[in-house]
């Protein structure tokens, strides 16, 4: 009824987990992911993980968030509605940028979290891996690594062969 | 891993450098050169060496500020480089020495000195402060505190390499935590009588923390370079890309925190339009003044910002090393601007004495540096973090990292 999403392999901790790791990357996967319960420093590395392209939201929002503040301002008090304050210029940089300089944050937030969102695919409402009753162990004290089907350098007896190299003691497949 | 004892101090024989030679160059020819200028001209002269002894200053009182960070914080990033530091730090009773052309010079820099204030109302209500014992007893007390709490950084972090006993770990930290209190008022008194008394009338309450925004930002840059020479030379092995990554951070952390201090300062006395506060950035909008406040919008806040923006900059030796030198002209300018336009009121001149007072201001604290660090371990020995400073493979740190 329903065909394999991907295998997925069980260690007990984090040097274990590591290791299979850098052999994973090592034999090229692409689609694949280590899950555990907590953050594990030099994981990024092992993994092969480049830095995440999501900082470019956050600039790109910040510089829009910047520079609609700036327009923002400059057309409300020296184009619509021109008002002098204080003896001081219709318009200056210097009084618009703490109005500027707080859309910057916002709009770089508001950037980064939805773009984090939108690299991750999310949200989705289900996950294969979430059905999967051994898997629920994620967030106690196992570590697990996931190699797709989706994956051109995936074979059932390879790929299964690989992760029992590693020092899997539990490897099963996972339905879609 | 091996313990820490099994890395002993590395006897390393890599002297005959020609750098090393650079010290007694720069001493000599920025005497000589400070001889010169002084019989020409005392007063460019003085001002000149207040210019470079602010700077310099600057990364002293910066390196004792990330000392006493170090502890306060129990850090383990910072053990590598905690040693450079304690000994720039302990430069402080040397700065004391350079200090005496300033206090002899004073009354001719600090015009309030020969005012008398019942004459100038704005000097009347300041005069608790600004008279001349007080400046010359505030400069002995600033000066006695700096060389007390650097000797205590410093002492019993070296004991600790001899005892590797927890006692010096919590002595060090009770004077962190007292010190800090020091240092945040001492820095700020010597901003307010070495700099900002040159124009006695100005107002700003955030005179300190500019000063501390820009040291610690310079000190930082210093830093970066000081370790990548040690790590090349293999004075200090232990040191890793999170050094690097973590002083690269916390560069770019102070160009912001320094161009947030610096506008908050320009945009108050801006928007509130003072004359007693305005008069000051309009002395700064003379001549070539204006360009030099235009280079420290874009020069010492914008380009590094940009920069540094991205995070493997902050361990890209391409950038970084430039950067550096880029931090200390930077530095440099902005001691200039809040110095100079007193003595040259129309725009920026540089002088031979500039060049002279930075050459002999920082041949003497390298020759000084340069003696402290060959007779001591060129980083702590027993630090209890010294293994957890060695990366981010130890079991702990993944059990300490997220809770």
């Amino acid at each position: 009824m329903s065909k394999p999403y991907g295998v997925i392999a069980e260690f007990d901790t984090p040097a274990d987990v590591m290791a299979a790791a850098r052999a994973v990357n090592a034999a090229g996967f692409k689609s694949w992911d280590v899950h555990t319960p907590f953050p594990v420093h030099g994981m990024d590395e092992a993994m092969g993980i480049k830095n995440s392209p999501v900082g470019w939201f956050t600039f790109i929002g910040g510089v829009c968030g910047y520079t609609g503040g700036m327009l923002m301002i400059w057309f409300q008090n020296a184009v619509d509605y021109r008002i002098i304050v204080g003896g001081k210029p219709l318009f200056s940089p210097l009084f618009a940028f703490p109005v500027s300089y707080e859309m910057t944050i916002l709009f770089a937030s508001f950037a980064t979290i939805f773009g984090m969102l939108f690299l991750n695919g999310l949200p989705r409402l289900h996950h294969p891996l979430l059905r999967n009753r051994r898997f629920a162990q994620v967030t106690h004290d196992k570590f697990y690594v996931v190699i797709e089907t989706a994956d051109s350098k995936y074979s059932e007896t390879e790929t299964r062969k690989l992760l029992e190299t590693a020092g899997s003691k539990h490897i099963e497949q996972v339905e879609e | 891993m091996s313990s820490p004892a099994a890395i002993a101090t590395p006897t390393v024989a890599h002297e005959g450098s020609g750098w090393d030679k650079l010290p007694y160059v720069l001493v000599v020819a920025g005497f000589i050169g400070l001889v010169v200028g002084a019989f020409s001209d005392l007063k460019q002269f003085g001002y000149s060496y207040l210019v470079s002894f602010m700077f310099f200053l600057s990364i002293c009182l910066g390196s004792m500020f990330l000392v006493i960070l170090h502890h306060l914080f129990d850090s383990n990033w910072s053990v590598p480089i905690r040693r450079f530091l304690e000994h720039i730090a302990f430069l402080l009773p040397v700065m004391g020495l350079l200090f005496i052309p300033i206090a002899w010079l004073a009354p001719q820099l600090y015009p309030w000195m020969t005012i008398d204030p019942h004459t100038d109302h704005s000097l009347h209500v300041k005069v608790a402060l600004f008279n001349p014992p007080t400046f010359y007893i505030m400069a002995a007390v600033l000066f006695g505190s700096w060389t007390l709490l650097s000797y205590k950084l410093r002492s019993w972090s070296l004991k600790q390499d001899e005892t590797g006993s927890v006692e010096c770990t919590f002595a060090l930290r009770k004077w962190a935590a007292g010190g800090v209190f020091i240092f945040a008022f001492s820095l700020t008194l010597a901003a307010i009588y070495w700099m900002k008394s040159l124009q006695h009338q100005f107002f700003s309450t955030m005179y300190g923390v500019y000063y501390f925004a820009g040291s610690v930002w310079t000190t930082l840059a210093t830093a970066y370079i000081i370790a990548m020479v040690m790590q090349r030379r293999g004075y200090i092995p232990i040191l890793h890309r999170r050094q690097f990554h973590d002083m690269g951070v916390l560069l770019f952390a102070f160009t912001v925190f320094y161009a947030y201090i610096h506008f908050s300062q320009y945009f108050l006395i801006w928007n509130a339009a003072m004359p007693e506060e305005t008069f000051w950035y309009v002395l700064r909008e003379q001549g070539t003044w204006w360009a030099v406040g235009m280079i420290t919008v874009f020069g010492h806040f914008f380009g590094p910002f940009l920069l540094l923006l991205r995070i493997d900059a902050k361990l890209n030796l391409k950038l970084m090393i430039p950067m550096a030198i880029w931090v200390w002209l930077m530095h440099y300018l902005d001691m200039q601007y809040n110095i100079m336009p007193v003595f040259h009121t129309t725009g920026i001149h540089l002088a031979l004495t500039d060049l002279a007072s930075m050459a002999f201001i920082g041949g003497v604290l390298a020759l000084v540096f340069l003696k402290y660090f060959h007779a001591h371990a060129p980083y702590p020995q027993k630090d209890p973090r010294f293994e957890e400073a060695l990366g981010p493979s130890t079991a702990s740190d993944h059990q300490g990292a997220e809770h």
